[in-house]
This record gives structure tokens, C-alpha cells and sequence, in this order.
């Protein structure tokens, strides 16, 4: 149970949305898909759900395409938050998991477990609008895992969350990938991404900037950050020939530089200059990659 | 088509559930109920005001010994309390009268044959006095046809009533008296604007629904489950349902609302007047018409990214149903007209127009088949096409506009590959 895309385009007029992306996510991967708002990431969601035909390409889960036929077999959690404001928690999660195909028992119970595991069993016959925005998120959550879906899709599935109910959703979601499940998400939040995922593709104008094992990604980019942590003013750095960018904290710096031969001469430098209580040279975080990549004209 | 079902019951219990739908059904119930059974209401009501009956003091100066006083005294089934005055004149009764033992003074003279009476009374209810005419009427009747001895064959001969039949003079047609004219015409008005009614209301009901679903944004998780199309008939035939489920709790409260008073005159109505063979023709029109207009409300629906702007979408279905409503207005006194006869194919205008020319005249039944045929036939199509845009409106949120927003929907709903 794989899901393949392959050469997947989509053309409104002469705005391409999504050009040419080629993937494979393996059953129970977690995928991030990456990439500023406008980037195609929606669009392409649609597509895996078979919500909008694709201008050329195809999709397949399982060697067969999606469609309402095997809807049960996806669970998807939209960007745009949206649940029946009138209605309960057990009324809405019992309309939207029957056209799932569940029955009516296997819900409320499944209702019941879920509301447990988020401490909010007092919820379920509360109407949404009630709720707080991070409850209604547990809620619309629920509607997209309830039935078991053999497919997750989440589209920034932590936004807006506080700390603590980031957690338990991520430790849902990990949970659910343990049981087999395969899930692409996307999500704006680097570390939620380093944290869960093993394969990434970063979008840009709809194409694929950047795809790959996100270990490999960032052992062969090429770019380093260098922490420093000293006294003295650390602005001179961006004059030496390399250095990308110098962006200051309380207690010094971290510094982007094209390579890690730049790193060298970097030292020298400040300790030419003075005592130096840090100096480590990392990988770049997913963050910088993405502001490299993905950062500009992130708005279209 | 589990689907379907799922989203077909959803949606019809959602609406009958509702406390504004169950308030509404209810009141109108309560009301039908109460104005058929207006007259006993009203009745208890002054019956409880005033438990005394009126009573009238009747003197009696006829040749008959005071008998006609007697019959009249003799009466229980009347609403008032007739007195033989047997303690003087007129003028001794008038002067009781004044003192306030009686409520009015009746009196008589004369023979049989030429019959006086005089009735003294005051106050704004004009009934009393034609009702005491009327029992004095009757008392006379009985008492000369007693005197004359008549047996009960000479007695029919006088009382029985007239039969009296209606005939059309042409073969197979109706009879066009003045009054079955006004019976139709009453009823095809009624009905036409009770399809005018049920259009809109009901397709505005449609398109708010669908845009609720959409600016709440919870449709794009229902059409990762379920085919937009699917939903969109679901959600049609589900309101059409709660439609349907008023119009019956409207139906049953007046057949309730009509056993209940026992009255003739409504009773005649519901047996004689109404023409049962329109009503259902009617029935079909509603839900035909309802289909048509349904299936562009919900497409309208879809356009739309905030509730409020479904007002302004449904406009123009709304300005359709009002022409068609105002040319029925039009046409109710000139069925036969082209003009009627020609936009009457146009599915848009069928059931109304062509209800109110089955009800106000007569059309051939191929006519009738052909006309039908055509609106079946463009209600499918426009739900097809409606369906489409949906398809794609659902998943579309910006600024309202009809024509880049059709433009848009269809683009994303395009088949490709």
C-alpha cells in the first residue's frame, strides 16, 4: 500500500498551481510536504483526494486511483478549520464518520476513546461554537482519524495549538502511524517536521525545490550555521567573504555561511578578537533551509 | 447511495428537529385548527360572559287566545326566553322592561292571516330581531297548518326545497356556471401561489444551507467523503422532505380543524368545492418546480463563500418565480391567451402556468404529456449542470460574482484525463 504520484500537474488558465511533482510515500511513512502559502500544497491535497482532476499526471493509492468509492479508506484534515458550528461533537463526528461508512455504535464508542485520550470527555455533547479554537482543532482531528483511516492526510494539522495540545497531537499522530497508518502532512512549523518526518518535498510556484530523505537533505547542504556566544559586537563577520547572514541574539550570534570551510576563517577571527564562551558549527535547521528555498516571494 | 441516504436522513432530521421548524408547523397547525373552529370558540366565549338569556316578553292580542304566546314560551331550542305577559297592555310590558325584568317586549296582533307584530328592543345586535321574526314565522306556520289539519304528504308539498341541477351545455366540457368559475379561480389562485410560496421559500432554504456548509468550511471535509453531486441531491430531497412533512402536518391539522367544528359549510367545501383531481396536479407541479428551482438554488448556494451573500445570490431564482407569479396573476383571467399558452413550455414558468390553465380551462392531454415531458426533461439537465458548478463552487471561496464564479466553478469541477 503506496502512494505514487507521478509527474502531477494542474493548470488554472496560465497559473500553474502544481507543476510536475513525482513521489512515493511507503505504508506507515509520515511525509512532510513543505512550502510557502500558495506553493500548491492545497491544491495538491485535492488532488490525492481526487476533489479536483489533475491537468496531467495521476495519483494512485494502492496502484488504484482515489475516489469516493474508497473514501473510507482517507482521513483528511483541511487547512481551513470547518466544522458544523450548531451541532454537537457526538452529533457532527456521527454525520461525517457514517459517510465514512461506520456505523452508529462504533462511532459514539470511538468518540468516546478519542475524547478520553484528549482529557475532554465532558465535551461530547457540547456544540462546537462553544468550544475553544484548540478544542474545535481535537474535534476536527477526530473527524479525520475516527474511522482509521489507511491514509491520513493533514494539512497544518498544529497550527494554532498551545504547546501542550501540540504534544498530544503529535503523540496521536505517531500512535497512529505505529498502527500502519501513512500520513502526509504539511505544516509551516519546521520542528514539528524534523521531529516526524523521514521524507520531505519542499514546493515552490508548484514545483519541487528540494525532496529527499530530510537527514540526507541536511548532512549534504552545503550551508552551516555557526553558534557563537561572546561579548563583543559580532557584526565585522559579515564582511568576510562567504557569510550569508548574521543574525544577532542576546549573548552573540548564529551565522549562516555558504560552507563549512568559511567556519574556519570565522574562528580565527573571533579569536583574534577576544574570549569566546561557544563556538559550535550545526547543520542547518529545516528552518533556514526552508527560508533559502522557500522564503522571497513566499506570497503569490 | 449509502451516502446519500446518510446525507438525505441528516439533513431532513436536522430541519424537523429544529425548534424553529417544529414552532412554525405548530403555530400553523394551532391556527388552522382555530380559525375552522372559529364559530364554536367565539360561542363559548359570549356563553361564558353572559350565561343569562335574553328574555322577551310577549303580549299576545291576537284572535287566538293567547296560544301563539304559549308556542312561543313553549320553545326550548331558541336563544331566548319567550314570557306570555299576561298582566296588562303593551305599555305595562314596556314599563317592566324599563325596570329591567325583561330585555325586550314582543307583541302581537291581528289573525292568522294578517299577522302584526311589533318588537321593542335596544343595543347593536341586529340578529335578534330577525330571529325573532323568523320564530314567529315558524310558530304561525305551525299552528295555521295544524288549524288547516294538512297531512304530512300536503305538508312536504308546502316545505320540501327545490332541487336544483347545474348542466354544462356542451358535450364533454365543464360547466362554466358563474359559480364553479369562482370555485376554480379561488383555488387555482391559492395553489399557485402556494407553489410560488413553496419555491422560494424552500429554495432559499437550499442555498442557505449550502452556504452555511461552506462558509462554516466544513464542506470540504464532506466532499473528501462524499460526491458533491450525491450530497446535492441529498440535501435537496432532504429539505424537499421536511417540505413535505409540514405540508402534511398542515393538511392533517385542517382535516382535524374541519371534524372538529362538524360545520356544513365546511364540510361542503372539503367534499364539493375542491376540486381533488387539481390538488394533485399541484402536488406533481410542487415538486417538479421544486426540483428546477432546488437544483440552481443549491448551485447558487455554492457560489457564495459567506452566508450573507446567499441573499443576493438567490435574487435572480427569486425574481423568476415572482414574474412567474405575476404573469399567473394575469393569466387567471385570460387562460386561453398564446401568450399564456406559449410561456407555459417554458419550464421555468410550467408549473405554474400551466396549473392555472389545467384549472381554468381545458388542455389536451397530449399537451399536458408534452409539457411535462419538458420540464421533467430540463429539470434533469439543470440538475446535471447545476451539480457541476457545485461541484467546483464548493471548493471555491471568494468574492461573489455570478460570472467569473460559474467560470471559476466550472474549471475546477473539469473532468480531465
Amino acid at each position: 500500500m503506496t502512494l505514487v504520484i507521478n509527474n502531477l500537474k494542474k493548470r488554472f488558465d496560465e497559473h500553474r498551481a502544481v507543476d510536475g511533482i513525482t513521489l512515493t510515500v511507503g505504508k506507515g511513512e509520515i511525509f512532510g510536504m513543505l512550502g510557502a502559502n500558495g506553493a500548491g500544497k492545497t491544491t495538491s491535497f485535492r488532488m490525492i483526494l481526487g476533489l479536483i482532476d489533475p491537468t496531467e499526471g495521476f495519483v494512485t493509492w494502492d496502484a488504484e486511483r482515489l475516489s469516493y468509492k474508497r473514501t473510507k479508506l482517507v482521513g483528511y484534515l483541511p487547512e481551513e478549520r470547518g466544522l458544523f458550528p450548531k451541532l454537537t461533537v457526538k452529533e457532527q463526528l456521527i454525520y461525517l464518520m457514517r459517510l465514512k461508512g461506520m456505523k452508529k455504535p462504533d462511532i459514539i464508542r470511538e468518540i468516546r476513546h478519542w475524547l478520553q485520550r484528549f482529557q475532554v470527555p465532558e465535551y461530547e455533547n457540547k456544540r462546537i461554537e462553544e468550544l475553544s479554537k484548540g478544542n474545535q482543532q481535537k474535534i476536527q482531528f477526530m473527524a479525520a482519524v475516527i474511522h482509521k483511516p489507511d491514509l491520513l492526510i493533514l494539512d497544518e494539522p498544529f497550527s494554532g495549538l498551545d504547546p501542550v495540545n501540540a504534544d498530544m497531537l503529535k503523540e496521536a499522530v505517531l500512535d497512529i502511524q505505529r498502527e500502519g497508518t501513512t500520513i502526509v502532512f504539511s505544516s509551516h512549523q519546521m520542528n514539528n517536521v524534523e521531529e516526524l518526518c523521514e521524507d520531505i518535498i519542499m514546493l515552490k510556484h508548484g514545483k519541487a525545490v528540494l525532496q529527499g530523505n530530510l537527514r540526507d537533505i541536511k548532512r549534504s547542504y552545503g550551508m552551516k550555521t555557526i553558534t557563537i556566544k561572546a561579548d563583543y559586537e559580532l557584526d565585522f563577520l559579515k564582511n568576510i567573504k562567504g557569510v550569508l547572514n548574521v543574525d544577532k541574539n542576546k549573548d552573540g550570534a548564529a551565522i549562516n555561511v555558504e560552507s563549512e570551510s568559511i567556519a574556519e576563517e570565522i574562528f580565527k577571527e573571533v579569536a583574534n578578537s577576544g574570549f569566546v564562551r561557544k563556538f559550535e558549527v550545526e547543520e542547518p535547521s529545516l528552518h533556514d533551509i526552508f527560508i533559502d528555498h522557500a522564503g522571497g516571494d513566499s506570497d503569490e | 447511495m449509502n451516502n446519500f441516504w446518510t446525507t438525505f436522513t441528516h439533513t431532513a432530521s436536522r430541519r424537523i428537529k429544529s425548534k424553529s421548524f417544529i414552532f412554525a408547523t405548530g403555530i400553523m397547525v394551532v391556527l388552522i385548527i382555530g380559525l375552522l373552529n372559529l364559530n364554536s370558540i367565539l360561542e363559548n366565549f359570549t356563553s361564558d360572559d353572559d350565561e343569562l338569556v335574553s328574555s322577551i316578553a310577549v303580549v299576545d292580542n291576537t284572535d287566538s287566545d293567547g296560544e301563539y304566546a304559549e308556542m312561543l314560551a313553549s320553545m326550548e331550542e331558541g336563544a331566548f326566553e319567550y314570557i306570555h305577559f299576561t298582566y296588562g297592555d303593551v305599555n305595562d310590558a314596556l314599563e317592566e322592561a324599563y325596570d329591567n325584568n325583561y330585555d325586550y317586549v314582543l307583541a302581537i296582533s291581528g289573525e292568522s292571516a294578517n299577522m302584526e307584530a311589533e318588537f321593542f328592543g335596544e343595543g347593536t345586535d341586529f340578529t335578534v330581531a330577525q330571529e325573532v321574526n323568523q320564530d314567529v314565522q315558524r310558530v304561525k306556520e305551525t299552528l295555521v297548518t295544524t288549524e288547516l289539519d294538512l297531512n304530512d304528504e300536503e305538508l312536504a308539498m308546502i316545505f320540501n326545497p327545490v332541487t336544483f341541477i347545474e348542466n354544462s351545455l356542451s358535450q364533454n366540457g365543464e360547466m362554466q356556471t358563474e359559480e364553479s368559475h369562482m370555485q376554480a379561480y379561488w383555488m387555482v389562485y391559492g395553489l399557485v401561489f402556494a407553489i410560488y410560496l413553496i419555491v422560494i421559500t424552500f429554495g432559499s432554504m437550499i442555498a442557505t444551507e449550502v452556504a452555511t456548509e461552506k462558509s462554516s468550511r466544513v464542506m470540504e471535509l464532506i466532499v473528501s467523503s462524499i460526491n458533491p453531486v450525491t450530497q446535492m441531491l441529498g440535501k435537496i430531497l432532504g429539505i424537499g422532505l421536511a417540505g413535505m412533512v409540514n405540508l402534511a402536518a398542515l393538511a392533517l391539522a385542517v382535516f382535524i380543524g374541519s371534524t372538529m367544528s362538524g360545520d356544513d359549510f365546511i364540510t361542503t367545501i372539503f367534499t364539493e368545492v375542491i376540486d381533488y383531481s387539481l390538488i394533485i396536479y399541484a402536488l406533481v407541479f410542487i415538486i417538479l418546480g421544486y426540483f428546477v428551482y432546488g437544483g440552481i438554488a443549491a448551485m447558487l448556494g455554492a457560489l457564495v463563500s459567506r452566508a450573507e451573500e446567499v441573499n443576493q445570490a438567490i435574487q435572480p431564482l427569486i425574481f423568476l418565480a415572482m414574474i412567474a407569479f405575476f404573469i399567473s396573476m394575469f393569466g387567471l383571467n385570460a387562460p386561453e391567451t398564446t401568450f399564456i399558452q406559449v410561456l407555459s413550455y417554458v419550464p421555468f414558468f410550467t408549473p405554474q402556468l400551466l396549473f392555472l390553465r389545467i384549472g381554468m380551462g381545458t388542455v389536451p392531454v397530449w399537451e399536458v404529456t408534452l409539457i411535462i415531458g419538458i420540464l421533467i426533461i430540463s429539470a434533469i439537465l439543470i440538475n446535471i449542470l447545476a451539480a457541476r458548478i457545485y461541484k467546483g463552487g464548493v471548493l471555491m471561496y471568494g468574492k461573489f460574482s455570478f460570472k467569473t464564479g460559474i467560470q471559476q466553478a466550472l474549471k475546477l469541477s473539469k473532468k480531465e484525463n
